[in-house]
């Protein structure tokens, strides 16, 4: 390290210069982004846009070894792919409009799962639909679908506004003369004013950057798993329908899954603490779940056990240093492109317009993420507290009782289709919902549905006002 | 369909469970690079070297070393190939897909030069004398390949040749243009440096008897060649300004003038023949040379060829000398020429040409340089088994028990395959006289990659170094000055960069950085092929690692049955 070797007196004048360091970033300026993904993508877009619109030239690299345009784990980032209705329209009103060959296929309702009876949750206004996509090209063996990577999207978008992508893996990060220097795969390097974090929780780049300034400490995780099988379209369409499929059942551990349909795929999303193959093939073969599941489907061709952000531990950011998307703060569990999306243009508008110190990043960049971290808080509850409510026959039939209530009934308040609707969309903010909970409607019709899944002998299967597809 | 499909395939039908286990497991492979040659040592590894000193921590001139002397274990001649070898190596590199493959035979003369600049000794690999006495009859590429081979493994050992100066073929065939004498000289020049005697003007049968040397020397090695060309088999074809084209060469590489007359015939479509029309041309006279066969079954480099035809030779295909003419005096006139066609593939495989009746025209001529074919020559050795032409040794290069063969003598080829033959007959021997197991001392053959194992998605194409060239009037005006100018040390630290190391790490760190349990541990002090130990307990069989490895060093494991 430089700074063992320095005199007393240039530490001094460091001391004296760093009072005076210039954190704008000028003409010139090199901006390195770790990582293509969406959280990358989107930082750089609103880098790039801003500095554009104040006449400022920047060099913007983005650091991604790997191609989207490969399918299967090599050119995925893993994740369930489901943009939220909030989000789809949020990128329309930035210019950024999803072509119809990224979106897998326009998601109309949820169907929830339970051993008690399913119910079906159509979108609480009729508009708003939510997108299933792939991040990359798609499983393995993938290569004959008709879809187009997302993230492979917005590189593209961010490519055309001058942003350089490097095809080279960051290896490690240092502090150099004041300024991030970054050790590059091939033994090289190069030195940044700016250094933007979008590796997300998945590559352990993040848990090299202790030399940066600044106390950052890669976030807390959780394991998920996820896994792709193949089938035909029209089985797809004929089992799944335009819907999400999301199972509560009591099963030993099991805590949270979803079926997704894309295309001729169909992806199978587990989270939960204590995942193992074990516990997926219980899910797999549970009756509930086969008579939801595509009967021609091949055994799985592609599976993973991604790490899932469970939040921040330490501030995300530093001088010259920031972490965008889930490197940094996300949602809890849902809506991670939506927190990339936040955090990217937060972390951009603080850069061009105010500075890259530790100092700027706090004032403009982390309300945003602390807005974040405060609606996480809430949803922890409600995770909490749905875990509960899951796990007793009881309360999961008042649920399934009251949503069916409502979707049966023309003109109902949705107290319960939106509060479902919202948790496995990630479509509202946690405090949203929560505040929907505490409605004397809510509660009141809630009160209501245990009282009657109290009562024997009023068993009913469930059918949803009317199919959608 | 790739190793890794492949490979998850079989996971998939053969576990009983629902989600296949994509474990890896690290597999070095064959590089294509090997396959075409083995001749210039571990290309992969010495191009490893230099392309990823910064992660083993080695200074560029302590790699360029480290690659030099890897080439040498094999070959102690990489200025020299460096220049003359039709470079097999890079016909199917794998680069090729992206751009184009890599100038392998470039890089190799520039470390060759390099390993001249700086003096660089050629690597001992014991440092005790052995007893025994080893004779070399031939100082060309394959007895000094064998006498250095054996020299570094610690046997004294002494080569004798008819000529004035070693090297053979590689002196008194290759014309100065494309080696100069002196690059020769200071590659001979490290052998002899590490205790290998020179026997100069000693002809075997003459000046010694075969008896005499196998009673000197525990073993013996034949490189003797084949220094004799083969005469013009036509009417008028023994007389005056009638040349064969290793005679005709050698004198030129002598230094000697020919005096040839304005207008040259050469016959032959070999390295030869190309030769010796060249070095006509530069000597002022209009060069024809006349092939049997079509371009396509011409067996000179193809871009000697090329060259040849740039500077002014021209090339007449389909055609055969059938006369010498003469005027009364034996003073030549022309030649009486045929035209061919092509028939049936004889033994060579190459299509049987078939002359044209009625086709015979007459080309006006002072010279005709026949480079056709040439023959060892076994006066004196006309005991050692041999099939009227060539010496016939067994797949060790052995005739008998204590005599050796290799190169030329026993079938011609390149330089590169002679110098792989007395280094093969080399490792043998030093196995026999040392009690080792002779199979042990033959390259290690690792399981070839296939291309759709390198993945090429992430890759940015660049454009091959090439070497600086003379233009084609400029290279007969600079007479016997060389046409090729080696590469730059900067274009050669480009060029290494544009290595994919197929089959072998080169710690890129993805399956590191991409494992998310921790499964690749960094080795301390990592080399080209070893950055990464690894260790399942905590995976989780998601196979990103092997599919993100771009080089095909990783692969799915096969679940044992």
């Amino acid at each position: 390290m430089h700074s063992t070797q320095k005199s007393v007196a240039d530490s001094f004048s460091d001391f004296v210069e760093s009072e005076e360091k210039d954190f704008t970033l000028r003409d010139g300026s090199r901006i390195a982004v770790v990582g293509g993904g969406p959280a990358g993508s989107f930082f750089s877009y609103f880098l790039l846009k801003m500095a554009q619109a104040i006449d400022l030239e920047l060099e913007v690299d983005i650091f991604e070894p790997r191609s989207f345009g490969y399918c299967g784990p090599a050119g995925c980032n893993h994740c369930g792919g489901i943009v939220s209705e909030s989000l789809v329209q949020t990128l329309a009103a930035e210019g950024i409009v999803l072509p119809r060959s990224v979106v897998q296929r326009g998601v109309e309702s949820y169907v929830v799962h339970m051993d008690v009876g399913d119910v079906t949750i159509e979108s609480p206004v009729h508009e708003r639909r939510i997108a299933a996509l792939y991040r990359g090209n798609g499983p393995r063996e993938g290569g004959d679908s008709e879809l187009e990577s997302f993230d492979g999207y917005l590189q593209n978008l961010v490519t055309g506004l001058g942003a350089r992508v490097v095809p080279e893996l960051i290896t490690g990060v240092e502090h150099r003369d004041d300024r991030p220097y970054l050790k590059y795969g091939d033994g090289k390097g190069g030195q940044y004013d700016l250094v933007a974090m979008a590796a997300g929780v998945n590559s352990n780049i993040i848990n090299m950057l202790n030399e940066l300034p600044g106390d950052y400490l890669p976030p807390k995780t959780t394991r998920g798993y996820i896994c792709e099988f193949r089938s035909t379209k029209e089985e797809i369409l004929r089992i799944l329908g335009r819907a999400v499929h999301v199972f509560l059942l009591d099963i030993p551990r099991f805590e949270f899954a979803a079926i997704i349909p894309k295309g001729q795929f169909v992806t199978v999303v587990m989270v939960g603490e204590d995942l193992d193959q074990e516990l997926v093939h219980a899910f797999l073969n549970d009756p509930v779940v086969r008579r939801t599941f595509p009967t021609n489907a091949t055994p799985c061709v592609c599976s993973c056990s991604p790490l899932i952000n469970l939040g921040a531990r330490k501030r995300p950011y530093g001088d010259r240093v920031v972490m965008v998307g889930d490197s940094g703060i996300t949602r809890l569990y849902k809506d991670g492109i939506g927190a990339a999306f936040r955090t990217g243009k937060a972390a951009a508008t603080s850069a061009i317009f105010h500075g890259v110190s530790a100092g700027d990043f706090e004032k403009h960049f982390w309300p945003t993420c602390r807005n974040i971290v405060n609606d996480n808080r809430v949803g922890k509850v409600m995770f909490a507290t749905n875990a509960i409510m899951k796990n007793s026959r009881l309360t999961r039939k008042a649920m399934l009782r009251m949503a069916q209530k409502e979707q049966e009934k023309e003109n109902a308040r949705p107290h319960m289709s939106t509060l479902l609707w919202n948790m496995f969309t990630g479509s509202a903010p946690y405090v949203e919902m929560f505040r929907g909970t505490l409605r004397p409607g809510f509660i009141y019709n809630l009160l209501l549905s245990v009282g009657a899944a109290l009562v024997p002998g009023r068993k009913k299967t469930a059918q949803p006002r009317k199919k959608a597809a | 369909m790739s190793r890794k499909s492949k490979r998850a395939d079989k996971a998939a039908e053969t576990l009983d469970r629902i989600t296949p286990a994509f474990r890896p497991v690290q597999v070095e492979k064959t590089a294509p690079c090997q396959v075409g040659c083995a001749n210039c040592g571990d290309i992969r590894g010495w191009i490893g070297l230099v392309a990823q000193r910064h992660k083993t921590g080695s200074s560029r001139d302590q790699a360029m070393a480290q690659a030099w002397q890897l080439i040498a274990e094999v070959n102690p001649f990489p200025a020299t190939l460096g220049r003359i070898c039709p470079h097999p190596c890079e016909s199917d590199c794998n680069r090729a897909e992206l751009d184009e493959p890599l100038a392998i035979n470039a890089m190799e003369r520039f470390l060759g030069d390099f390993g001249i600049r700086v003096e660089l000794p050629l690597p001992r690999l014991r440092s005790e004398e052995s007893e025994e006495w080893i004779g070399v009859v031939g100082a060309g590429p394959s007895g000094l390949s064998f006498a250095y081979q054996m020299a570094r493994r610690g046997y004294r050992v002494t080569v004798y040749d008819a000529r004035e100066k070693a090297g053979g073929m590689l002196r008194y065939g290759v014309p100065d243009y494309r080696l100069p004498q002196q690059v020769l000289d200071a590659e001979i020049q490290k052998i002899v440096d590490l205790g290998v005697e020179l026997r100069l003007n000693t002809r075997v049968g003459t000046d010694i008897s075969l008896e005499e040397l196998r009673s000197r020397h525990a073993s013996l090695y034949l490189g003797i060649g084949a220094q004799m060309g083969r005469g013009l088999p036509v009417p008028g074809g023994d007389g005056p300004s009638v040349w064969t084209g290793s005679d005709y060469l050698a004198r030129i590489n002598q230094g000697e003038a020919v005096e040839t007359g304005a207008r040259v015939i050469v016959v032959g479509g070999g390295n030869s023949a190309i030769d010796a029309a060249r070095c006509a041309r530069r000597g002022g006279a209009d060069v024809t040379i006349l092939y049997r066969r079509s371009r396509d079954e011409m067996p000179a480099i193809a871009h000697e060829i090329e060259d040849a035809i740039e500077e002014g030779v021209e090339l007449i295909l389909l055609a055969a000398p059938v006369s010498v003419e003469r005027e009364g005096d034996g003073r030549m006139t022309g030649v009486q020429v045929q035209r061919m066609r092509l028939g049936q593939p004889d033994s060579s495989g190459r299509r049987r040409p078939e002359p044209l009746a009625g086709s015979e025209f007459r080309l006006p001529a002072d010279t005709v340089i026949a480079a056709i074919s040439q023959v060892p020559v076994l006066d004196g050795l006309e005991s050692l088994d041999h099939d009227g032409d060539w010496l016939v040794a067994d797949s060790h290069g052995a005739i008998d028990k204590d005599t050796l063969v290799g190169g030329d003598a026993v079938s011609p080829g390149i330089a590169g395959e002679a110098i792989i033959q007395g280094r093969h007959a080399a490792e043998s021997l030093h196995a026999r006289l040392r009690g080792l197991d002779p199979d042990k001392a033959s390259d290690p053959v690792s399981p070839p990659i296939e291309p759709e194992d390198i993945l090429l998605a992430s890759k940015k194409g660049c454009e091959a170094v090439h070497e600086s060239r003379l233009q084609g009037e400029q290279r007969v005006a600079a007479g016997m000055g060389e046409v090729a100018k080696t590469i730059t040390e900067q274009q050669f630290l480009a060029e290494v960069e544009r290595c994919f190391s197929c089959g072998s790490c080169y710690g890129c760190e993805q399956c590191y950085m991409y494992c998310t349990s921790g499964c690749f541990t960094k080795i301390e002090e990592p080399t080209p092929g070893m950055y990464f130990s690894l260790n399942l307990d905590q995976c989780k069989e998601c196979g990103k690692c092997v599919e993100v490895c771009p080089c095909g060093f990783l692969e799915i494991s096969q679940p044992s049955a």
